[in-house]
């Protein structure tokens, strides 16, 4: 156990130390504090004066001034309205276009009267031909309305107006939660809550990290393994420790790094999104950290840290059977497609966690750490099955580990040629771990 | 197959040669030693006891390509290796201390491997396979690739642990080193045992060939002399081939009879010539 220390130690500190694990963690947090800052940047920018022209419309109502005044009622009444009218009268486009421009607006509504008594056509028309997304957004209700209000001309009520352009909207649910019974392990069966903004993203960031911390460490792994067989310090290592003992030491220390990487992630995205000025821009998103599912983090931590032991001995295994760091990247591709597999079976089925695919796929040991999680932020999910699927990857860990020791004790010695699978195998069967 | 029957043992304080060409066999036969590699058949006892856990600890290593961390600083990684081989950090820094002192290679303290000379990185790996006290060393070619004044450090250190008591093990195809270190010997050649035994024994198995005749004026006539088969030299000094021992008194009586005679030697075969012989004849 004390000997396992030494590795870890001794791992962990240089692999700290490295040049390249400063430069990339110092790198990847200031992207992410940059990235943090877009929304505070874009809005810094757009809130100029610029906007405020922007904001403000003109409106040829070509004589239909009843359906122009509509629309100008509807979009005031509008909450948070920032939208300006301002009735132009030309007689021509140059005319109009010449209004605008001098009066610098962000583009003009033109009404033209629709042949014998249908709706008018309105058209906007603007300095570069495009309708900004929230004045579209302000724009086509108004319209909706306004048509409505024509064809009915004075039939129906406001409040009836009012319903008919609300959209309907088609309700959903399991006959388990409609008949109330919670069928979930977490106790917090609410559907609302389930399908929270915060339950997606935290099952998306697990998953992500997952991906990127199975890949970038299980890398590392393999390749501190080559290097210390091609500088031949295996050979000395491996007359000193037992190699399983050498195997998780390095495993575990390299872990330990990725960790204070995530660490050092987390403290600056948590200290971006503290700082006053971020805040105000976070809160239009309509977030709130409180919401935060605790039982996805938890069991996301624990399928975290043992699918990554599941890579990780796996990478381990692989860097032992190659001689060059050269040769490393041809040799690791099976389980960087198994990664990739168990990232984006997640990704594609978040809207459909329900799927065969993802039931199946969240009992095999290399795509469960991240499909498990979907399953149990997004979708309906037994405890039982949770624990199925634990077991199995403990399983996984444990005969892969045992595989991957035996390997490395194996693979450390071969160098030149490539050794064939009777060989592997008859050196494989010699060795004690 | 790398090696076939081959049989040895080392004695506390004693240096063992383990000789051969390259590719003879030399590394296979350490690694079995070690314990990196099993014998297909057959056994290694270290002290009686079977290789273990605690046989490790016993054990030193400096394997041929030098064995260290090209990035990691020199004291870090040798204290490293002497903790996994069950000694505490104190203990270990002391030694390597000590060690790089004798080598005066004190400098090298806080530097990287891959800052220092091939045979700086040498001697490190040298410190790295004593500083734990091993009672069984295993040296492979320890000495390539060093210039004369460290070979003389290294061999000095070799000869100071070997009277402390350790058991080591000692490769190389330089015969000169075998000749002054050890003891017995075993010559190797395409996986089997050529010659094996104490070094002298083996030497007076081989015939003396060679006369190294000093005389005070020239000696006509040696060629003449029955079992003499070649005579070369300037004519006050005279190395002489002969094919039967018979051949050396004989020479010196006639010497004697013509000049003064300062120096007469019937000299036994080195080493190399040995070698040379046992292996070149089995390549013809």
């Amino acid at each position: 156990m004390n000997r396992l220390g030494t590795v870890v130690g001794f791992t962990f500190k240089n692999k700290v130390r490295t040049k390249s694990f400063l430069i990339t963690t110092l790198l990847l947090a200031l992207v992410m504090t940059i990235g943090i800052h877009v929304p505070f940047l874009i809005q810094l920018f757009t809130g100029g004066d610029d906007a405020a022209s922007t904001n403000k419309i003109g409106i040829a109502d070509g004589g239909q001034t009843e359906i122009a005044q509509q629309i100008e009622n509807y979009v005031s009444a509008l909450p948070n309205n920032e939208l300006e009218f301002v009735p132009l009268n030309g007689q021509d486009a140059a005319a109009l276009n010449e209004q605008a421009k001098t009066q610098k607006l962000g583009g003009y509504l033109e009404i033209t009267p629709g042949e014998s008594g249908t709706f008018p056509a309105v058209k906007y028309i603007s300095d570069d031909g495009v309708v900004p997304n929230d004045i579209q957004a302000a724009l086509q209700p108004a319209l909706e309305n306004a048509k409505t209000r024509f064809i009915t001309a004075g039939a129906l009520s406001d409040a009836q107006i009012a319903q008919l352009t609300t959209p309907v909207q088609l309700q959903f649910s399991s006959y388990d939660r409609a008949a109330g019974v919670d069928t979930s392990s977490s106790g917090s069966g609410n559907n609302e809550e389930k399908f929270s903004p915060m339950n997606f993203i935290t099952v998306y960031v697990l998953m992500t990290l997952f991906f990127f911390s199975a890949m970038l460490t299980g890398n590392m792994i393999a390749s501190e393994v080559t290097s210390e067989k091609s500088s031949r310090v295996m050979e000395i290592l491996i007359t000193s420790v037992s190699p399983l003992t050498q195997m998780f030491g390095k495993v575990m220390g390299v872990f330990l790094v990725g960790l204070l990487q995530i660490v050092v992630f987390g403290v600056t995205i948590a200290v971006n999104l503290m700082l006053p000025h971020n805040r105000n821009v976070l809160a239009g998103f309509d977030l709130d950290f409180s919401q935060l599912p605790v039982d996805v983090l938890v069991y996301g931590l624990i399928f975290y840290i043992l699918g990554y032991f599941l890579y990780a001995l796996l990478y381990a295994a692989v860097g032992s059977i190659v001689s060059r760091t050269e040769d490393l990247g041809q040799a690791v591709t099976p389980l960087t497609m198994l990664s990739l597999a168990a990232f984006y079976i997640g990704i594609f089925s978040l809207n459909s966690t329900n799927s065969l695919l993802m039931k199946i796929s969240s009992f095999v040991p290399f795509t469960s750490p991240t499909t498990m999680i979907a399953r149990i932020g997004l979708g309906e999910i037994a405890f039982w099955e949770i624990v199925v699927s634990l077991v199995l990857l403990l399983a996984a860990i444990f005969f892969f580990g045992w595989l991957s020791a035996k390997i490395y004790r194996t693979g450390v010695l071969m160098y030149g040629k490539r050794p064939s699978f009777k060989e592997l195998r008859k050196a494989m069967k010699a060795y004690k771990i | 197959m790398a090696v076939d029957r081959i049989s040895l043992g080392v004695q506390e304080g004693e240096i063992y040669g383990l000789l051969g060409a390259n590719g003879a066999g030399k590394t296979t036969t350490m690694r079995m030693v070690l314990g990196l590699i099993y014998p297909d058949d057959g056994s290694i006892t270290y002290g009686g006891k079977a290789y273990g856990a605690d046989v490790q600890r016993l054990v030193g290593y400096l394997p041929e390509e030098r064995g260290l961390y090209p990035k990691v600083k020199v004291s870090e990684q040798i204290i490293y290796l002497a903790k996994l081989r069950g000694m505490n950090g104190a203990e270990a820094d002391k030694n390597l201390r000590y060690w790089m002192k004798k080598f005066e290679a004190e400098e090298y303290y806080d530097k990287r491997i891959e800052e220092l000379s091939k045979g700086n990185q040498q001697k490190m790996g040298f410190i790295a396979a004593v500083v734990h006290r091993p009672e069984i060393l295993i040296l492979d070619e320890a000495f390539s690739g060093l210039d004369p004044v460290n070979v003389e450090l290294l061999k000095l250190a070799v000869k100071e642990l070997r009277d402390q008591g350790a058991s080591i093990l000692f490769s190389t195809h330089r015969m000169e080193h075998v000749e002054e270190l050890c003891r017995n010997i075993t010559i190797l050649d395409r996986s089997k045992t050529v010659l094996q035994g104490d070094i002298r024994e083996i030497k007076n198995r081989f015939p003396r060939e060679q006369i190294l005749l000093k005389t005070s004026s020239p000696v006509e006539g040696l060629d003449q002399i029955q079992g003499v088969t070649s005579v070369e030299g300037t004519p006050d000094q005279y190395l002489l081939k002969i094919s039967d021992e018979a051949a050396a008194p004989l020479v010196l009586t006639e010497a004697i009879r013509q000049s003064d005679v300062r120096h007469f030697e019937v000299k036994e075969p080195t080493l190399n010539q040995i070698f040379i012989r046992s292996v070149g004849e089995r390549h013809e």
